[in-house]
Order: C-alpha cells, then structure tokens, then sequence
C-alpha cells in the first residue's frame, strides 16, 4: 500500500511538471488541466490531485470555471469511494454551490449556476449515500433521475468503477454474503452477475456467494506487544556508567 | 518588539474586557493590544532614527520592517488596510527587487515570522471584512471602493510575495540540504546565505500552509512542508508562535483529509508541548496563544470521536476540564452528537476565506466559507455516527446474530450491514510512516474487527499486552 496522495501512475510528465512548478496557478493551463481531465475520463485513470489544481484554478479565477469540467471531476471522484476525494473537490468550489435552493435564488436567474448548483448538490446526495454503505439507495437514486445519466455520459465505466469498489468494500467485511444481498447492492443479476463474479473471484454456491479469503476479513484476534527500543534504557545505563556501585 | 508593550495590554486589557460588551471581548482584548503596540513603535522608530545617521535608503527600510510587524488595528477602516496592503507591497518590493542582497539586520529573530503573520493575518481579515461587507449589502460607499480595488490584498499577489520569498532564499534547496546531511550554505546563494532573507523565506513556506488551508485546499497545504522535517530541532520550533501554528494548521488539515490518527499525533504533540512549557514561557506569549490551545483541544476532540484513540494523560485530564460532557456526547455518537460537532468544529477551525472578490450584485451568493465548510465535514459526520453504537455493542460478543443484533438496536438487518460496511472502511487509515505528510500506509486503526459469515458476525480484538519496561525502568530508578 502507501501510495502518497500526490502520486499517480498514469500521470504525463508535463502534468507533473506543472505540479511542481508556478504554472499550477497559471490561468493558462487550465486548458492542458481540462484536456488531462478529459483524458482520464476516456482511458478510466484518475488523478486527484491534479485535478484539485484545476479547482483551485477556477477557484483564483472564476471566468474560466466550466461546469461541465467540475461536475466530471466530481464524478470521477464518486468513483474511488470512500476515499475523501468528493469532499476535497467540493471543499475547493464556491461556498454557495452547497446551499439550499431558495425562492430568492429562483425568483432572480441572475444567480447565474443554478444548472451546476443543482448537479452538485445531486452528486452529493450520491455522494453521501455511497459513504453510508446504502448501495440500493444509491442505484435507485441513480437510475431515478435522467441528471445523472448526462453528468456521467463522459466518464467511460462509472458503473463498473462504482460495482468494483462495493466488491472491495464487501470483499473487506464478508466471507460468504446472500446472493440476493449482494445482487441488490450491485444492481446486477442473471448472466452479468455471473461474469462479474467471475472476474472478481467469487464463487456463487446456490444462495450465497464465497468471497476469497483475505487480510481484511479474517478478523483475527491479535496481541499487540510493545516495541521496546534502546534509547529507552539510556538513562539507566548512563546512571550506571556515572555512579560505579 | 511587541515584548515590552505586553504588560500594559494584558492589565487594561483584563480591566477592560469585564467592562465591555462580552460578545466583543476579544475584539478589544486585541484592539487594545494593538494600539499599545503602535504606540511603542511609534516610540521605537524615533528613539532609533535620532542617534545613527546612515544612508538614508537603509534607513527607511529598516523603519518599514520593524513597522511591517506591527499589526493592524482592530477596527481599522477600509482605507487603512488599503494603505496597510501598500506598504507591505512597497516593503517586499524593496527586499526581493533590489540589485542585490540588502545589508540590514532583521530586528529580533522572531521578527521574520511576526512578519508573515502578520502579512497573512491582514489578507484573511481582508477577505472576511470583504466578505461581510458584500453579505450585508448596505454599505455603497465601502462596496463601490471594494468593486474599484480587486486587486487589493488579492490571492495572486499574496501568494507571489511568499512563493518570491522562498525562491529568493533558495530555501527549499537548503532545506533539502539539510535532509541529505550536506552544507545548507552552499545552495543558499547570494540572498538565502544572509538571515534576514532565509528566516523569511522559511516562514513563507509555514505561510503557504496557512493560506492553503484557509482557501480550503487541504492535500497542497501539507504537500508545501515536503522540505520541512517536523521535530523539536526544526527552525520553526525556535518561536514558539511558529511552533504553534504549524502544528494546528497541519493538525487540521489532516482531520479534513480523515486522517484522524495523524491529527491526532500532530495536536498531541504540540499540546503536550505547550502543558510542559507553558511555566517557562513568558505569560504574555502564553496568553496570545490560549485561545488556539483551547481550539485545538476541541479538535483533538473530534478527532477522538472519529477514532477512539488512548490521548497521553494529561491531554485526556485538560481535554476532559475543558469539554467533558461534550467529549462524552460525541464519543456516544447517533443525532445527539451532531450539534456538539457542529458547535465545536465552528469555534475550533480557521476563519475560511473565499479567495476571489465576492460578488456584490448578488448578496445572498456570498455565504460564509466556514458555513461550507462545515456542510461538508457534517456529512461526513452523519456518515458515521453510528459506528461507536456499533462498536459498543460489538465488544460484547465474540459472535453475534446480525438480524438479532438489528433487533437489539431496532433497526432493520439491511440498515445494520450498512453501519457495518461504513464502519469497517472508515477503521482502515491512511497513516503516515515516513517521507511527506501526504504519504502514509493504510492500517487497521480499530481494537476491534469483524467479519461477516453470512449473517454471523465474527468479533475479534486486539488486545494489548502488558507493558513491562515502563514498569521496569520506573522501578528501576526508584531503587537505584
């Protein structure tokens, strides 16, 4: 594991080098920041961290802020659940993005993001039900409004990304689960639910479902013992070197 | 500097403080130590430029530093952070554009880091007085003078004075000098070998933390300290202010990235550090940095209701003097919890600023960071206040009926695998072992685990075994 928050594989040296540099807040690489974006929504890699630099670009700089770029990073985001990543990115948008719509900001259009308001405020509710483990919620409210759909046309495989981490996130808690259960949770059945078993490894057996053993879900009771180092015994030595008995 | 005035400000202050408002206590207890503190400057600066008599140039800029750390007034007005704002342009302008390294002593040792404090300090109260001004939407005058100067106190040009500053000094390739064991001086180069331009540059880069966490981008705060070893032996530790600083906006910024158990490590360190110290310090030092003691004993709260964690004691005593009963509240977790959460991030976190110019034709868009903030920490909040439920039910049994467990809690069995999912995740952290405070492993940060057969739930504990060489070398110093 220890993978460092500002590392990532598929990150382009060009990318890395603006990271490291002054030109992170350069309004002129917002272009480069946006393409990379849409780069990793084509080839399914992700980079947060390079992507919290185009935030706080349209942070410094609001004019150039694009929606559509914010709310695909927000997607991009949902898909490496639980992580905090979600809450970073919106940590960098504007404060009222986050607040309930009111009549004064109907009445007056002049509110201007209304549109990105409101795909925000959804992913967020998507947000939160994925970090409360409510996966049926979560593929109802999915597939319940038409929004989501557009918000996550340009992000190649959301949903096998999102049925991936509930696999990990099973695969960490379980060591048999109900077939019903998890069929529900992936929103899945039937062949497809077959293949992706298969692909993960697990074993359908009648009604339950065997998830391979692993270091998360074996729960083995464990003695913690204490690490005692040299240092500890400096004094005691010292005092003995200093009075000889 | 500001030593000699403290004694006045900390007895009229206290005098005065009972008298007024109590909402505006601590408006006037810095109000006044603010004016006492111009006035000895005013002093200083005259006392100073009577006896020498050298060239004038280094004259001026020496006055100008020395009043560079003098803060601001409390109630200043909008044309006096204006002025504020240019004088510290035109003073940074002389330091860092000059033909070469300009020749002069920087007042005391601590001066670079009041400096830059005071520098940030400025921007932040500039954005929230903006902020404020734009919300309320009834002050013309002030509105149009603020819409006529964005550039004023801008977030582009505060972050070029510190990013110029640690590039004149070559600090980070001293720094990184260091690390490898090799001479610092010879990567310093013509600025960075002269203290005044090193210390500056050093405490740009603890600046660049503090803005970066005040604009809300948490991961760039901490990666900035790539360059900064944080020990006892660090150059910050040596003002006790710096100290004190690092440790509070790193501490945070871990707990925004969830990383509770290295907020956890970075408060308790600081706060142990200051328990053991605060008879030596001077009172007037101490009394500056309380109320950040007290925030951070707050939030070293939190963090322990996010991750039940064994505090050292005498943070557990302090912790349990100061929030006791909300201590106890939040630990219980579930609904209640909430408003405790609420109330204490709100009193412990830093004042947020929105980096840009608010948007004046439409007030009611010109929320309060902080308010965002805390939306977002709140989520994560209700996310997982049932996990301390859970878990107390738990260490109970060594195996466990899911549905009669949800029977117990009175919740439906699905409702329970979810808590049981949310908590298993949120045990498993990123803690940091070595390198950058960005890097870390993932562990298990729970005593207790579990796992699921079916609907039989598996208990297991880690248990701790006895701790033999404290008990030893105690006894061993007793006898001997």
């Amino acid at each position: 594991m220890g993978i460092p928050f500002d590392y990532a594989q598929d990150r382009p040296e060009n990318i890395e080098a603006i990271l490291n540099g002054l030109d992170r807040y350069n309004p002129e690489t917002t272009k480069i920041f946006e393409e990379y974006v849409l780069h990793q929504c084509e080839n399914k890699t992700y980079d947060c961290y390079a992507n919290l630099a185009l935030l706080k670009l349209y942070q410094f700089n609001p004019p150039l802020a694009r929606d559509e770029t914010i709310t695909n990073i927000l997607v991009k985001s949902l898909t490496v659940f639980p992580s905090p990543d979600f809450s970073l990115c919106l940590s960098l948008l504007p404060p009222h993005v986050l607040q309930k719509s009111t009549s004064t900001s109907h009445s007056n259009p002049a509110a201007g993001d209304a549109p990105l308001t409101e795909a925000v405020q959804k992913l967020n509710s998507l947000n939160n039900l994925l970090a409360s483990g409510d996966y049926t919620s979560f593929w109802n409210t999915y597939d319940g409004d038409d929004l989501f759909a557009d918000l996550v046309a340009d992000v190649a495989g959301f949903e096998d990304m999102i049925r991936l981490r509930i696999i990990l996130a099973v695969s960490q808690a379980w060591r048999d689960i109900s077939l019903e259960t998890l069929e529900e949770w992936l929103n899945v059945d039937g062949k497809d639910f077959e293949h992706l078993m298969g692909v993960v490894g697990f074993k359908v057996e009648g009604e339950t479902v065997k998830v391979p053993l692993n270091k998360e879900n074996e729960a083995k009771g464990t003695v913690i013992r204490e690490n005692v180092k040299f240092d500890q015994f400096n004094r005691v030595i010292r005092r003995a070197f200093e009075q000889p008995a | 500097m500001s030593l000699q005035a403290i004694p006045g400000y900390q007895q009229n202050g206290a005098a005065r403080a009972v008298a007024e408002d109590s909402d505006a206590d601590e408006d006037v207890l810095a109000d006044d130590y603010r004016e006492a503190v111009q006035y000895e400057q005013d002093d200083q600066n005259d006392l100073h430029r009577a006896p020498s008599g050298g060239p004038q140039a280094i004259q001026d800029l020496s006055a100008q530093l020395a009043a560079a750390a003098a803060p601001l007034e409390f109630q200043a007005t909008l044309e006096t952070r204006f002025a504020s704002y240019d004088a510290f342009c035109g003073m940074f302008h002389q330091l860092l554009n000059s033909a070469q390294p300009l020749d002069i002593e920087a007042p005391s040792y601590y001066w670079a880091w009041d400096v830059i404090d005071e520098f940030i300090y400025q921007f932040n109260s500039f954005c929230s007085y903006r902020q404020r001004v734009a919300l309320k939407n009834d002050n013309e005058e002030e509105i149009s003078l603020l819409k006529d100067n964005p550039q004023v106190w801008g977030c582009y040009s505060v972050l070029n004075v510190l990013y110029s500053l640690i590039q004149r000094s070559q600090i980070s390739e001293q720094l990184q000098a260091m690390k490898h064991n090799e001479d610092p001086v010879k990567y310093a180069g013509e600025y960075g070998s002269r203290p005044l331009y090193r210390m500056l540059g050093y405490f740009s880069i603890i600046g660049l933390l503090r803005v970066h966490c005040l604009l809300g981008d948490f991961s760039l705060a901490l990666k900035t300290l790539d360059d900064i070893e944080l020990n006892k032996k660090a150059m910050f530790a040596r003002v006790m202010a710096a100290h004190f600083t690092t440790y509070y906006y790193v501490g945070f910024s871990y707990m925004m990235m969830r990383r509770y158990s290295d907020a956890i490590r970075m408060f308790s360190h600081i706060l142990i550090y200051v328990s053991r110290t605060k008879n030596f310090q001077k009172s007037s030092q101490y009394d500056s940095i309380a109320k950040k003691n007290d925030q951070m004993y707050a939030l070293i709260a939190i963090c322990v209701a996010f991750q039940p964690t064994r505090l050292d004691d005498t943070i557990h005593t302090a912790l349990r003097e100061k929030y006791g009963e909300q201590f106890n509240r939040m630990q219980r977790g579930g609904p209640d919890s909430l408003p405790i959460f609420k109330e204490l991030f709100k009193q412990a976190c830093p004042k947020f600023i929105s980096p840009t110019a608010p948007d004046f034709d439409n007030p009611e868009l010109n929320l309060d960071p902080v308010e965002h903030h805390l939306a977002i920490f709140m989520d994560e909040v209700k996310n997982n206040m049932w996990s301390p439920t859970v878990k107390s039910y738990l260490k109970l049994y060594t195996t466990m009926d899911l549905k009669k467990l949800a029977g117990f809690l009175d919740v439906e069995p699905e409702q329970l695998r979810h808590w049981l999912v949310v908590n298993k995740q949120r045990s498993r952290q990123i803690r940091w072992t070595e390198r950058g405070l960005l890097d870390g492993e993932v562990v298990n940060s729970s005593d207790l685990d579990y796992a699921l057969e079916g609907d039989l739930i598996h208990v297991s504990e880690a248990k701790v075994g006895r701790r033999l060489v404290d008990w030893y070398l105690r006894n061993l110093a007793r006898t001997y």
